[in-house]
């Protein structure tokens, strides 16, 4: 049984309310148990930082000082958040005054910041953690021929962390390979969807949204995996938007790698937050369905 | 007595992660421009290879009224591919916080209004909460965009994905004086 | 025993006057103990400098000198000749820097004084300890190693041959030439490549002084200047090169009806056969027989058609073993050259992805008249391209792959831009950061080219990409920013040639651990001096050429070849060179055999006797470093020049006044 902190950002409360429930029920069929914080805050998003960097830092710094007290590392579902707070740990542990600086406010709280626990990205758990022999083993329906685009999206792997190759990833194919799927090369899976652009500037968000779309169908996708909420609600929910301004029509439907996970389980949709979507999602959950073993 | 920082010393240092970016080592091969999104589909006024040129010639007021920044979409594509190992990203987010910290920030631009109000809404709850953040842009939409932008936000609320009332956190108390001893910030109620 | 010093206290013009008063110093140096003469110079270095110290020394009836002056790395040299033309061993010298050591790094005259007394006084102290040391003499053998057979190579060899002097050629690959026998034509002049490299090809195969090693690794180096032994593995071709004459029947007659097999000359563009010649021209003109793929070598189950139409020969040799030679020679020069960049580094260009992407040596060899498409230029995809991108800087100038500039790409990429636009009128795009044509002839090269209508777009690639996502073979758009007109450039292509950086080979530092040199942080071999010395290596009898020290062009490939076969020729012509006796030397009765210094040199000067069960230290690869010395847990290893007490009564020099 393998234990983290859980960490679910501000948009699995609602928006992305079917990233979290899959993310919990796939994960237990893995003997992972997620421990969520007791009293998350927002990570800050973007906008945080675009006022205040150390106010952003200390934001963070709160949250991580609460999985150290629970002993375990930190597992974030959305980018944006995994991207902050390791971004955050990195920068405490590099400079010990800034982390004292933030401490001294941190015991307001009655908290303490002291870099033990390691912020992970969901999807890791599943590729590195679990392994996906042990992801394979748990699929009884394989999600044989549907053609899957991995969007990778840019926070996860982006800014580089240590020295690593941030152009080759090639863990979210492997990850639907594993649970049967075809995971399409899809030329533009690092770019980015327009993030925080949807609000303040709709336009180049949308013309965005629009290139992955494209390039989605183009190479013949059925479906978009994401590992990101942000990611998800840009392609899908303004999928509507971004026909009517381009004229195209678009109709893909964009889900949550671990709602695919679970599908392939044999988990009931429901369970999934299936149902939930702008752009339907039937014609993933028939085929899935169809190869029932 | 210290000589005045040049304006590329200043934004070179604003704060911890932009410490030391090292700016005047652009050989303005455009690497960045061309790599980024926003920036490629023509959606900047200046390229971000232009606004690091300014920035090294010292023409301030024209990166003050530059909108390129606003428009980052913080994807770090051009961070990870600068030949020069520049972190282009946090610059733009070293100008956003310099613009807002100098009350230089340009008129129409929904980046600044969007960012106060969110970072207002965290004080106020330590979450955020979509519906008010409709407010920072909507005044941006003409009316049709509103309308539509109104059926978006139903269906999505009858689906059940955006929020009817802000959560808060539970040692809201604690929170904003563990804000409070790393800047005072007046009155946090407002 | 009474001594008699004399110590001389340099001004160097105002370079110390200015700081130290010297004439103070040499006044209180005569009042030392053992100084019987102390005087003050303005430019002790400059002939009537140096006389005093040679008349002094006979006039006087001098011992010992200390000279107190400039860094001695400078002048030790002259005053210790100076000393020894007085008639003294010039080794009874010591030389004190109260130049870089004191006038130039102090603001204090009365402490700077001071501090250079003080120096002056250890000195003197010391000085009388010096034993009479005398320089080594060893002998150079006339015989050289060249390894690496392209132009670097090929160059040496043949100036030194010509010179009459007996030279090993060897050469890793089947046959000599190295890169440049790929290129087509070369830059600034176009001339073809092969037209002006085979004829010294040819000169080197036949010339009595050159023994020519094809296919063949050097695998051990032992000795010192003057005196290497080598030892070169001759790897099995399976055919024997003194009775084939290249006739290729064997090739036409090979069961494989039809080339199979990547064609490594041409880079993978082309297919050969088992059994073949890497190209028409090669040297030696010897078939070779590829043991992974021949199906007599893998299998024992062959019709052999090609021994059948060797006839008479009887060149094909199918138990051929591997050859060890042991050779010696007296210097060595490398020449090994470099690998291109691995352009799938950068996976955002597309190269093995996209079929229309190339790399620069690809294209030479798509545009050869001897390569695997006759000289045409015709794509993967059957066509001639309308369009070309040439994308400079690929693995160049960049913190993510190679921080140098590799020097060749921009003429090179200039060159393809023109011979592209010769064969295909295509449109021809190149896109740089900056336009590096620096050699002779090289701007009007960029005129020329520029005049021919090619596109200059000032910009480093971002991205290649398809036009249409799902035809790869379609055409691609290279995206760069415009930096001169300020923007985005979205240009569709039919083909995209990726200008590749230079690179070290990958197992450049296994090879220089074997000839006991150093590598560059970049990955080169490194040279002594990078302005004073660039040929040398800080190994005694070593010499680089061309491109194995540093990426370069043909024409300063050319020149620092015949470079190093000067320096290798000095050598053998003088027949023998002194070493400076700043040696260390293990005191036999004192090591306990405990091995402690033995891994410790940093040129494995140090080797264990095991009949004595000693350490003894070879005195022509010992640089005097000091670091066994030290490292010595019974004391047993002393440095001449440095010994115990002439390191303690320097000391002491300097404390006596406490």
């Amino acid at each position: 049984m393998k234990k983290y902190a859980y960490f679910p950002g501000c948009s699995l409360e609602k928006m992305a309310r079917s990233y979290h429930d899959s993310a919990i029920q796939t994960l237990r069929r893995l003997d992972v148990e997620l421990e969520e914080l007791e009293d998350w805050n927002c990570c800050g998003a973007t906008a945080y930082f675009h006022v205040d960097e150390l106010l952003a830092y200390t934001l963070c710094a709160r949250n991580l000082a609460m999985a150290d007290k629970q002993k375990l590392d930190l597992v974030a579902p959305c980018s944006g958040c995994y991207k902050n707070m390791h971004a955050t740990r990195a920068h405490l542990q590099h400079d010990p005054a800034l982390a004292d600086h933030i401490n001294y406010a941190l015991e307001a709280d009655n908290l303490k910041f002291d870099g033990s626990s390691a912020v992970r990205h969901l999807i890791e758990i599943f590729v590195q953690d679990v392994g996906l022999a042990a992801v394979k083993a748990k699929v009884t329906q394989p999600l044989k021929g549907l053609r899957v685009a991995p969007y990778y999206g840019c926070q996860i792997l982006r800014p580089r962390k240590a020295d690593e190759d941030v152009e080759q990833a090639h863990f979210f194919e492997d990850l639907l390979t594993a649970i049967g799927a075809t995971a399409v090369d899809f030329p533009m899976k690092l770019r980015c969807c327009g993030g925080a652009l949807i609000i303040t500037n709709r336009k180049a968000a949308l013309s965005l949204v629009r290139n992955l779309l494209k390039n989605a169908a183009d190479v013949g996708a059925q479906v978009i995996a994401t590992a990101c909420p942000l990611c998800q609600v840009n392609l899908e929910c303004y999928q509507k938007l971004v026909n009517q301004e381009f004229g195209t029509n678009f109709n893909l439907p964009v889900m949550y790698f671990t709602q695919l996970i679970g599908l392939a389980f044999g988990l009931p949709p429901k369970q999934l937050g299936i149902g939930t979507e702008l752009v339907s999602t039937e014609p993933v959950v028939c085929h899935a369905r169809s190869n029932a073993s | 007595m210290a000589d005045k920082p040049t304006f590329r010393e200043e934004i070179a240092g604003v704060l911890h992660a932009s410490m030391g970016n090292p700016l005047d080592m652009c050989m303005q091969c455009g690497t960045c421009s061309a790599t980024c999104p926003v920036a490629s589909g023509g959606f900047m006024d200046n390229s971000p290879r232009r606004i690091i040129a300014m920035i090294n010639a010292g023409l301030k007021e024209r990166v003050l009224k530059s909108n390129t920044y606003w428009y980052c979409a913080s994807c770090y594509h051009c961070t990870v591919r600068c030949p020069r190992g520049i972190d282009i990203t946090e610059l733009m987010y070293g100008l956003k916080r310099y613009t807002v910290w100098h009350d230089k920030t340009q008129e129409g631009l929904i980046g600044p209004v969007f960012s106060e109000a969110f970072v207002k809404m965290i004080v106020r709850t330590g979450r955020s909460y979509e519906p008010v953040l409709a407010t920072s842009y909507l005044f941006t939409l003409g009316v049709p965009e509103i309308i539509q932008e109104a059926q978006t936000a139903t269906t999505l609320m009858l689906k059940g994905r955006l929020p009817l009332l802000p959560s808060r956190i539970k040692r809201l108390d604690n929170f904003k004086r563990v804000l409070k001893r790393i800047i005072p910030l007046g009155d946090s109620e407002e | 025993m009474k001594h008699r010093i004399g110590v001389y206290v340099c001004h160097c013009g105002t370079n110390i006057a200015s700081m130290v008063d010297v004439k103070a110093v040499a006044e209180y140096a005569a009042t030392l103990p053992g100084v019987v003469l102390a005087r003050d110079y303005k430019y002790m270095c400059s002939d009537p400098g140096q006389e005093l110290i040679k008349d002094d020394i006979k006039s006087h009836k001098l011992d010992r000198i200390v000279v107190a002056a400039c860094s001695p790395l400078l002048h030790e040299h002259t005053f210790r000749n100076a000393t020894a033309q007085g008639g003294i061993n010039p080794y009874f010298f010591q030389m004190v820097n109260i130049r870089e050591h004191d006038a130039w790094v102090h603001t204090d005259r009365a402490a700077a004084t001071e501090k250079a007394k003080e120096l002056v006084r250890a000195a003197v102290h010391r000085v009388p300890f010096h034993k009479p040391l005398e320089k080594k003499e060893v002998r150079i053998r006339p015989e050289v190693l060249v390894v690496g057979g392209g132009i670097a190579g090929i160059h040496a060899a043949l100036t030194l041959a010509n010179a009459g002097k007996k030279v090993y050629l060897v050469e890793r690959e089947p046959t000599i030439g190295g890169h440049m026998a790929k290129f087509d034509k070369t830059f600034p002049t176009l001339d073809c490549a092969a037209c002006i490299l085979t004829p010294k090809m040819s000169t080197v195969k036949t010339h009595p002084n050159i023994t020519l090693w094809t296919y063949s690794d050097v695998i051990k180096v032992d000795g010192f200047v003057g005196n290497y032994k080598v030892t070169v593995r001759r790897n099995p071709r399976y055919v024997i090169e003194d009775l084939c004459v290249g006739c290729s029947e064997c090739i036409a007659a090979c069961v494989f009806k039809e080339g199979k097999f990547p064609d490594e000359f041409n880079l993978g563009l082309g297919k050969r056969k088992p059994i073949y010649l890497p190209f028409p021209q090669a040297t030696p003109l010897v078939a070779v027989i590829d043991p992974d793929v021949c199906l007599q070598l893998k299998t024992g189950k062959c019709k052999k058609t090609c021994v059948e139409a060797c006839g008479e020969r009887k060149a094909i040799d199918f138990e051929q073993e591997p050859e060890i030679q042991e050779i010696e020679v007296g210097t060595i020069i490398l020449a090994t050259g470099f690998k291109i960049f691995d352009a799938k580094r950068i996976p955002y260009y597309g190269y093995g992805t996209y079929p229309g992407v190339y790399t620069s040596l690809e294209v030479e060899r798509l545009v050869n008249a001897s390569g695997p498409t006759g000289g045409e230029l015709v794509l993967r995809n059957g066509q001639k391209p309308k369009s070309v991108a040439i994308v400079h800087c690929v693995g160049s100038r960049d913190e993510n792959t190679n921080k140098y500039c590799s020097r060749v790409c921009c003429m090179y990429s200039l060159k393809l831009a023109h011979l592209v636009k010769e064969r295909t009128g295509a449109e021809v795009y190149n896109f740089y950061i900056d336009m590096r044509t620096p050699g002779k002839s090289f701007e009007e090269f960029y005129s020329k080219v520029s005049g021919e209508g090619v596109h200059m777009i000032r910009g480093k690639v971002a991205d290649v990409y398809l036009e249409n996502p799902a035809d790869k073979n379609g055409r691609l758009i290279v995206q760069a920013e415009d930096t001169l007109l300020n923007m985005i450039r979205k240009v569709p292509v039919d083909m995209v040639v990726l200008g590749v950086g230079l690179e070290a080979h990958a197992d450049a530092n296994d090879v220089r651990r074997m000839f006991n040199i150093s590598c560059s942080n970049e990955g080169w071999f490194l040279e002594r001096h990078p302005k004073l010395a660039p040929v040398n290596t800080f190994t005694d009898g070593i010499f680089l050429a061309g491109c194995c020290q540093g990426p370069k062009d043909i024409p300063d490939t050319v020149a620092q070849a015949g470079a190093a076969a000067a320096e290798a020729m000095a050598l053998i012509d003088a027949g023998s060179i002194e070493l400076e006796p700043n040696t260390a030397f293990v005191v036999e009765e004192e090591c306990s055999g405990c091995k402690t210094c033995i891994p410790m040199c940093p040129y494995t000067a140090i080797s264990r006797n095991e009949e004595k069960k000693i350490a003894v230290i070879n005195e022509a690869l010992c640089k005097g470093c000091g670091t066994c010395v030290a490292a010595c847990p019974s004391g047993a290893i002393k440095q001449n020049l440095f010994d115990d007490e002439e390191v303690f009564e320097e000391i002491n020099g300097v404390l006596s006044h406490v």
